[in-house]
C-alpha cells in the first residue's frame, strides 16, 4: 500500500477524536471541540514526525542542502547563514512561546530585517552565480586566461548539425611582472 | 489528559528541537557536506581559494547568532530587539562577502587583475 505511514496518521488522529467524543465525560459541545483539537495535534505532530523521520532515515535527501552549485560538494556560505538565522529565530520563538504560553504580540522589525539580510544575500549570490556560469564569468567564453594560464574548449555540434567537435586552445604568454 | 496547549508546547519542542538535531547530526556525520565552505570561486581558476569575505562572514554569524540565543535565554518573556548597530554591521558583512564574490567570478582575482594591467602596460 502507497503512503502507508501517511493513512496511518490519519486513522490515528480519527480514532484518537472518536475516544474523546465517545468515552471523555463532558458537555458535548465541549466534546466535539477537544475532539477536534486533539485531533488536530495528533495529526500535525505525526506528520511532522513523518518528515523528520523520512529525513533522519534519508528516505528525505538533504545532503545537498548546502551546495552551492548542485553535485560539486561546494558548500554555500549565504545558505549556511540562512540556516543559521532561521533555526536560531524559531527556536527564540518557541522559548518565548513555551515561557509565555502565548504568541509573542509583535515580531521586532530588526529580527525581520536579520532575516531579510539573510534571505536577500543568498538571493542576490545565487544571481552572481548564475550570471557568471552563463557565461559572463567563469565560463570562460570568450575570456583571456591569466598570464601563463591556458584555456581549453571543447564545443561538440548537436547529430542534426553534423555532430563535429571542435577543441580550441588558448594560451596567454606569461608575463614578468 | 493533558491540556491543549501543554500537548501543543511539547509537540512544537519535539519537532522544532528534533528537526535542529536530525540537522546538527549530519552536519557533525558530514552528511551534509561543509567542504570548501571558507572557499571562492574565482574566473579563470579551476581550483577554490581561501576567501576572506567568507571568513568575516562566518565570524560575524556566529557572533550575532550567540548574541540572540543569550539574549532569549536571559529574558525569555520578549523577543529581543536588535540593536542597529549589529543590523549595519551585518548588513557591511554581507555587502564586503557580495562584492567579493561578483568581484572574483566577473573579473577575477585581485592578483590576476594587477598582474595583467602591468601586463598591458608593459
Amino acid at each position: 500500500m502507497k503512503n502507508l505511514q501517511f493513512w496511518a496518521c490519519l486513522v490515528l488522529a480519527v480514532v484518537a477524536a472518536f475516544i474523546i467524543a465517545i468515552w471523555v465525560p463532558g458537555d458535548p459541545r465541549d466534546k466535539v471541540v477537544a475532539a477536534m483539537e486533539y485531533g488536530a495535534l495528533i495529526i500535525t505532530f505525526l506528520f511532522g514526525f513523518m518528515v523528520l523521520a523520512a529525513i533522519a532515515s534519508g528516505t528525505i535527501d538533504i545532503s545537498a542542502l548546502l551546495e552551492e552549485k548542485a553535485g560539486t560538494g561546494g558548500a554555500s556560505m549565504s545558505r549556511f547563514q540562512l540556516l543559521v538565522f532561521t533555526f536560531v529565530v524559531a527556536i527564540c520563538l518557541l522559548l518565548v512561546v513555551v515561557y509565555k504560553h502565548d504568541f509573542p504580540e509583535q515580531i521586532p522589525a530588526g529580527v525581520l530585517t536579520l532575516l531579510g539580510i539573510s534571505a536577500s544575500t543568498y538571493a542576490i549570490s545565487k544571481g552572481i552565480q548564475t550570471g557568471a556560469s552563463n557565461g559572463n564569468g567563469n565560463g570562460n567564453d570568450g575570456a583571456t586566461p591569466p598570464p601563463g594560464g591556458v584555456i581549453h574548449t571543447t564545443v561538440v555540434a548537436p547529430p542534426e548539425a553534423g555532430g563535429t567537435v571542435t577543441h580550441t586552445t588558448v594560451v596567454s604568454p606569461q608575463t614578468n611582472a | 489528559m493533558p491540556s491543549v496547549v501543554k500537548l501543543a508546547e511539547w509537540e512544537g519542542v519535539i519537532l522544532v528541537a528534533g528537526l535542529c538535531g536530525v540537522v546538527v547530526w549530519k552536519l557533525l556525520t558530514g552528511e551534509i557536506s561543509l567542504n570548501y565552505l571558507l572557499y571562492g570561486d574565482a574566473r579563470n581558476q579551476a581550483s577554490p581559494f581561501f576567501s576572506p569575505g567568507r571568513a568575516q562572514m562566518l565570524m560575524l554569524t556566529v557572533i550575532s547568532a550567540v548574541y540572540f540565543l543569550l539574549q532569549v535565554i536571559q529574558n525569555p518573556a520578549k523577543f529581543p530587539e536588535v540593536p542597529n548597530s549589529l543590523i549595519g554591521l551585518l548588513a557591511g558583512s554581507h555587502a564586503v562577502y557580495l562584492g567579493g564574490k561578483a568581484q572574483s567570478l566577473y573579473l577575477g582575482k585581485f592578483r590576476d587583475l594587477a598582474d595583467s594591467l602591468v601586463g598591458r602596460r608593459q
